[in-house]
């Protein structure tokens, strides 16, 4: 906090000396509030002169700070809150902060509430808003202004509702929290369990291929795609609004701009079709996944954030370990016989081709296959 | 016809200047400065989320007939546009964004207590009258029911009692005078407001309020705060995120509406020039005629 200050005091003697001109901060110290353009030093400060000791800052700027992004860890905010200014008159409001929280990090984190923050602490709503209208600064809402506001934004957006009791209950009900969301990690932050679609199909006007198939599932499963890569910047109504239209009324630009961040390069044909398409079948690369394969990540074998590509077949690119010694070729769903066993790799698997169909012809002149005569016993897979 | 052109002109010139020196008495007399302490309030349609409780409010302060407030939960209502009347001082509506009509902005609608009404301007007995701290008032003791104040309204606000026989009366948002002076409370709807929608102050310090609210947030709201200019300026403000042509308030300049009137019929019998400009002309015109009769009646004597 002394830091802070000394940071503080600081940047408001350099303000002071370069008499308003533009604010340049030095960068990555996540406790200074970082501003762009032509600030005031009244704007935080209330004295003339700032100083480390007296930094005099106000508790109430109206200047809004970006620093509550960067500065401020989800983990730093408190689990739940109870709103009970009222509570002769309704019951109390009991908030999850957190989960709230966490949905704003989709957005713009904190300040997406807490709008105005002097440097280094977030202010309760309360703090600045007063019960009623404070009449020497009628642009700021009192305090029943300000958390109706706050809550009604969204809410109403998505359910179309403005029933006192979707926060306020009557005295016999029980605190909206206590339903016990599960948490899960869906978006980097807690949010309840998010059920996406499987696919969406689109019916454009592009007569070439109308169709456009999405595998909206395959997007996150396998090329691991979070909601935020996608959906930024969308406010919580975009998906929990019960009476959106199916419509929207985007330009052809905006349709497309969500994809063409991976997809820029590519052409029309890359998506629209003339009918419905499959999902993604490893089939369709000429290596069908054997059922271990099937089950693991695409990054276990692909590399993680580049564009999925053609990797080396050899056993040994993933399992680098393997040799003669310990490899168990039961796991190719073969348990060799005792006799195969004792042979070297080379033996069967000329010049390493383990993808190639063994050699039998080396030993056995009868014309055998691996198919006809397998060398030991053919494994039932867990998963088959 | 005795008059010569060269007396004609000489007469009209005159009498022109008289009545042009009624009509800037008249307007001098009408532009009186609106008192800066007067009071209004700020309708934000964009944190106005039309939950109707200002009309609840409203029915309840003023003794009109009304149901349960959880009866004002219905949306319903949203379907047409209602219109205040007399037993509803004030109305919620809703209407749509142009640019997505998806998205729906809620406006509550009630007299706007014009800084210069034009029902007070039109009303023969004085029963409007525009207080100094703001509201409009209407005093039922004075009123004889001629409804000029229906007529000259044009925002079309006071209702009529046309069902009340014996005793009809003019009803219209009474911006809760009583309360405010009496009893030193807002007006009932502002108090209830639970997202501050309504802002109630200084009309001038009301303005200042609309446009940082506006300059804080200029994605969010149009540049255009109603009720400025409009009609010469009214108590009620608004702001809203669309294009005010799409609600119901009516497209108005800045023209003080009483000036179009006041100006010829308070002219006409201000401080009497008029009268005795048109006597004076008159007589000055049977003046000459006698003068010119006398004058054929001597040549014929002679």
């Amino acid at each position: 906090m002394k830091l802070f200050f000394g940071l503080a005091a600081q940047i408001s003697i350099v303000l002071i000396v370069a008499g308003g001109a533009s604010a340049q901060q030095p960068q990555g110290n996540a406790s200074m509030p970082q501003i762009q353009g032509k600030i005031n030093c009244k704007e935080c400060h209330t004295c003339q002169v700032p100083t480390a000791k007296e930094p005099c800052l106000k508790q109430c700027p109206t200047l809004t700070m970006t620093h509550t992004k960067s500065a401020h860890a989800l983990v730093e905010a408190p689990d739940s809150l109870l709103i009970d200014e009222i509570a002769d008159t309704y019951q109390a409001v009991h908030f999850n902060h957190k989960r709230h929280a966490g949905m704003a990090e989709m957005n713009d984190s904190c300040s997406v509430c807490h709008h105005y923050s002097p440097p280094g602490h977030i202010p309760p709503c309360k703090d600045c808003h007063g019960n009623e209208t404070n009449p020497n600064n009628l642009r700021q809402p009192g305090l029943k202004g300000a958390y109706h506001r706050q809550c009604l934004s969204c809410h109403r957006e998505w359910s179309h509702d403005t029933k006192c009791v979707v926060c306020h209950l009557p005295s016999a009900g029980r605190p909206l929290s206590a339903t016990g969301d599960d948490s899960t990690d869906i978006v980097g932050r807690p949010h309840p369990v998010i059920t996406t679609p499987a696919k969406k199909v689109y019916d454009t006007p592009y007569k070439e291929g109308p169709i456009v198939t999405f595998q909206h599932k395959e997007h996150i499963d396998l090329f691991g795609f979070r909601c935020v890569d996608c959906h930024h910047q969308e406010n919580c109504s975009y998906c929990h609004d019960i009476q959106r239209p199916a419509t929207t009324s985007k330009t052809q630009e905006q349709v497309h701009a969500v994809c063409n961040d991976c997809h820029k390069a590519d052409a029309c044909a890359k998506c629209h079709d003339t009918k419905e398409r499959p999902g993604f079948s490893h089939n369709q690369t000429g290596w069908p996944l054997n059922p271990y394969h099937n089950e693991i990540d695409c990054w276990a074998c692909h590399p993680t954030g580049k564009k999925i590509s053609r990797i080396s077949r050899m056993c040994v690119n993933c399992h680098a370990g393997w040799n003669q010694e310990n490899f168990k070729h039961a796991v190719t769903g073969l348990k060799l016989d005792e006799t195969h066993a004792q042979m070297d790799c080379t033996d069967c698997h000329a010049d390493r081709k383990y993808d190639a169909d063994p050699v039998c012809k080396d030993c056995h002149d009868d014309g055998r296959t691996a198919e006809s005569a397998p060398p030991g016993i053919k494994m039932q897979h867990r998963s088959q | 016809m005795g008059i010569t052109r060269r007396d004609f002109f000489k007469l009209s010139a005159a009498g022109s200047a008289s009545l042009m020196a009624g009509e800037a008495l008249a307007s001098d007399g009408a532009q009186t400065a609106l008192n800066p302490n007067s009071l209004g309030v700020l309708v934000d349609t964009v944190a106005c989320i039309g939950c109707r409780k200002c009309e609840w409010a409203c029915n309840d302060a003023n003794a009109l007939p009304t149901q349960d407030l959880k009866a004002f939960e219905d949306k319903s209502v949203f379907a047409r546009h209602r219109r205040p009347d007399a037993g509803a001082y004030t109305v919620v509506n809703q209407f749509s964004d142009p640019r997505d009509p998806s998205k729906k902005y809620s406006m509550k609608i009630q007299c706007m207590h014009c800084n210069r009404p034009a029902c007070a301007s039109a009303c023969i007995v004085g029963a409007l009258q525009k207080t100094p701290e703001g509201p409009v008032v209407y005093d039922a003791w004075k009123c004889i029911g001629c409804r000029y104040c229906m007529v000259a309204c044009p925002f079309q606000i006071p209702a009529y009692e046309y069902d009340n026989a014996l005793n009809p009366q003019v009803r219209k948002c009474t911006f809760c005078a009583t309360r405010l002076s009496q009893e030193g409370k807002k007006p009932a709807c502002v108090a209830i407001c639970p997202n501050e929608a309504l802002t109630f102050g200084k009309r001038e310090d009301l303005l200042i309020a609309a446009h940082s609210r506006i300059n804080a947030s200029p994605e969010k709201y149009v540049d255009h705060v109603y009720g400025e200019t409009e009609a010469g300026g009214t108590g009620w403000l608004y702001l809203a995120g669309a294009d005010f042509n799409n609600t119901e308030l009516p497209k108005l300049t800045a023209t003080v509406i009483p000036n179009l009137t006041e100006t010829i019929q308070h002219g006409v019998f201000k401080s009497f020039v008029p009268p005795l400009a048109l006597y004076g002309l008159l007589g000055l015109i049977m003046h000459s005629l006698r003068a010119e009769k006398n004058g054929k009646e001597e040549s014929r004597h002679e």
